[in-house]
């Protein structure tokens, strides 16, 4: 019974030294990488940093209303930091990834693969939100601007119906990009959108029918009245 | 069509017709009812000023549906060759911008028309070029002399109209283009669009060969650049005073957004091209008038005041994110206040609006916003300014107008060096 008890000792102790011994050099890669991802991670901020200045980035972005999308959205620093940080993230991510595949875990054995076959869908879904955020924000812009010129109270909610249309459509084209809860935001979107224009539909061809029909009268007539003769040119 | 094309068609009908001493275009679009007068008009004035001349017509249309064309064939003289072609909108191919630049004619693709008479002018080495409007009803036979004497006999190359314009009329023109372009240029040339047109030849092929066709410049309506380039380029400019303007049809129904970022937008954009020339440029001159002498219009629009305060408050409560991002600080902490004043008492000071308009062309200079919405977001603005002019002159008459325009055209020159200061520093 000593004997039995001995060897168990001595094997389990035999073999939590072999897997300790085997899993230090993997604990020492994962640091080896983390400290490499956060060396190449620094370096690659610091190149995007004089390369995004070169470029001119961040008046671009000013020009293009992202930086205004941004601040909105509670960023109130330049574009070009965002995308500094953002390359700082994945440079440091995928190091990460590898040092974590360096430890031959079994809960982490296809990661990488995973992650490297996920990418194209996430950069994807980057761009397709930039640019949502960037259409949104233009043609916002644009419908403010035409509705106050043509003197319609309802201006910004007219522009924000705009923007919030077109931000809702670019977040459920990223979440199918990203394979997301693909069929329950197809059939979320499509209720939500057809919904939404039904909605209208019947509350202006029932509720609101005579408040639509005095309205475009009143603002018809109201034009003929008040139409200036000047001509501007 | 293209200009190239154009000629080769009007080669094709012109026969043995190598030169001429005076081209006249006639741009047209659905014109049937007022081309006619307007021709015969143009050739009783041709046969008294210009008898002896070589003349040679060319009409170029846009695709009228009212046999436009053949209206003009038939009211020229068998005696004056006529040549006739079809410009479309947007050139050869026809794209979505086809209809995107105005004119005051309402021809579309106007610049296409006008690239054509160049051309012609150019090819058989005219002396000069008149263009006249085919919906301008009060064409007179004097208009070709007033137009194109100045040209023959005393080296003009550029005759711009001027036209007497009841009360408030041309109120972008005299609110902005006109003050900002003398103030820029030096020269105090009224920048009215439309009507009847004097070149040289020499002034025609500065024209073609500046890159005013295509791109960016294209954009904007060509009766606000033609102006500024003559100017720019330093040609011999004068203006000749044509009398009333009676048309057949105004820009009705247009977005006065759009008409603004078209004119304005000339300007801004030639501000960027001729940097050089207008930078050390200080007060200006008068520009020789030819023509009538000058008179005043008593005739008075009706202009529903309020309605522009109320344009301009709607513009100062929901744009005021995109003027913060346009006008400088102190430019709008003197603008808010304005929002507060009865329509009874509302006044836009000159000199806010003057630094208004030049902190729009800084920031259009700037690129800080998509630039169609800059200048369109100046409309409200615009709207204020011109509310505050009606009210300032409501009680006095034509001269009252005239002399607000002047001591506006004033205030841009003696503002001119907060414009330049920033034009390269900012």
């Amino acid at each position: 019974m000593s004997d039995m008890w001995q060897e168990a000792m001595v094997e389990a102790f035999r073999e939590t030294t072999k897997r300790i011994a085997l899993f230090l050099p993997k604990l020492l890669a994962l640091h080896t990488f983390l400290v490499l991802g956060l060396a190449a991670g620094w370096l690659i901020k610091f190149l995007m940093l004089r390369i995004l200045k070169a470029l001119h980035f961040d008046p671009l972005c000013e020009r293009l209303g992202l930086a205004l999308a941004l601040a909105k959205a509670g960023m109130n620093q330049p574009a070009s930091h965002l995308v500094r940080r953002l390359s700082f993230w994945v440079v440091f991510l995928l190091f990460a990834f590898m040092g974590i595949n360096a430890l031959d875990l079994p809960a982490t054995a296809n990661l990488m693969s995973v992650i490297i076959g996920f990418l194209p869908h996430v950069l994807a879904a980057v761009v397709l939100l930039l640019f949502g955020l960037l259409l949104a924000n233009f043609f916002a812009e644009a419908a403010l601007i035409a509705a106050v010129n043509a003197q319609i109270q309802e201006a910004r909610l007219i522009s924000n119906l705009i923007r919030w249309g077109i931000l809702i459509f670019t977040a459920a084209m990223v979440l199918t990009q990203l394979g997301i809860a693909k069929e329950i935001v197809v059939a979320a979107f499509s209720i939500t959108f057809g919904g939404i224009v039904l909605a209208l539909a019947i509350a202006l061809g029932l509720g609101g029918r005579n408040i639509a029909r005095d309205l475009l009268e009143r603002r018809l007539r109201q034009k003929k009245v008040e139409e200036d003769e000047m001509s501007h040119i | 069509m293209t200009h190239e094309t154009a000629w080769h068609r009007v080669r094709e009908q012109l026969g043995d017709v190598r030169k001429v001493e005076i081209l006249v275009g006639i741009p047209t679009f659905n014109n049937a009812p007022t081309v006619e007068h307007v021709v015969k008009t143009i050739v009783a004035g041709l046969g008294k000023s210009f008898p002896h001349a070589s003349v040679l017509v060319v009409n170029s249309d846009a695709g009228s549906q009212d046999a436009t064309p053949e209206a003009v064939k038939q009211a020229v003289a068998k005696s004056i060759p006529t040549a006739l072609v079809q410009h479309l909108a947007g050139g050869f191919h026809p794209g979505p911008f086809s209809l995107h630049t105005l004119s005051e004619s309402g021809v579309p693709g106007r610049e296409q028309a006008f690239r054509a008479f160049f051309r012609i002018t150019e090819e058989l080495q005219a002396k000069a070029c008149v263009v006249v409007d085919a919906n301008v009803r009060s064409v007179t036979p004097d208009w070709m002399e007033f137009l194109l004497q100045p040209v023959i006999e005393k080296s003009a190359d550029f005759v711009a109209p001027l036209f007497r314009r009841p009360r408030y009329e041309g109120s972008l023109t005299n609110s902005i283009v006109y003050p900002l372009s003398r103030a820029l240029y030096g020269k105090r040339i009224r920048c009215q669009s439309g009507g009847g047109y004097g070149f040289s030849r020499k002034l025609s092929s500065l024209y073609l060969s500046k890159d005013v066709w295509e791109g960016e410049a294209a954009r904007f309506g060509i009766d606000t650049w033609l102006t500024s380039v003559a100017v720019a380029e330093g040609q011999e400019v004068c203006q000749a005073f044509l009398g009333a303007k009676i048309q057949d049809s105004k820009l009705s129904g247009v977005d006065l957004s759009m008409v603004l970022a078209q004119a304005v937008g000339a300007v801004f954009h030639y501000m960027e091209e001729y940097q050089d020339v207008w930078e050390d440029k200080k007060g200006s001159s008068p520009v020789p008038l030819f023509g009538a002498p000058y008179e005043q219009a008593t005739e008075t629009v009706t202009i529903n005041v309020e309605r522009l305060v109320n344009g301009f408050r709607h513009g100062l409560r929901d744009l005021l994110p995109i003027w913060e991002i346009i006008l400088a600080p102190e430019t709008l902490a003197g603008i808010l206040p304005l929002g507060l004043l009865d329509v009874d008492e509302f006044h836009f000071p000159m000199p806010l609006w003057v630094q208004t308009v030049y902190d729009c062309a800084l920031a259009y200079h700037e690129k800080v916003l998509h630039r169609e919405h800059l200048l369109k977001s100046l409309t409200p603005l615009y709207l204020g300014r011109t509310a505050s002019l009606v009210l300032e002159t409501r009680q006095g008459g034509p001269k009252e107008v005239e002399g607000a325009i002047e001591t506006l055209c004033e205030t841009f020159e003696s503002m001119k060096p907060y414009l330049t200061q920033r034009w390269r520093f900012q």
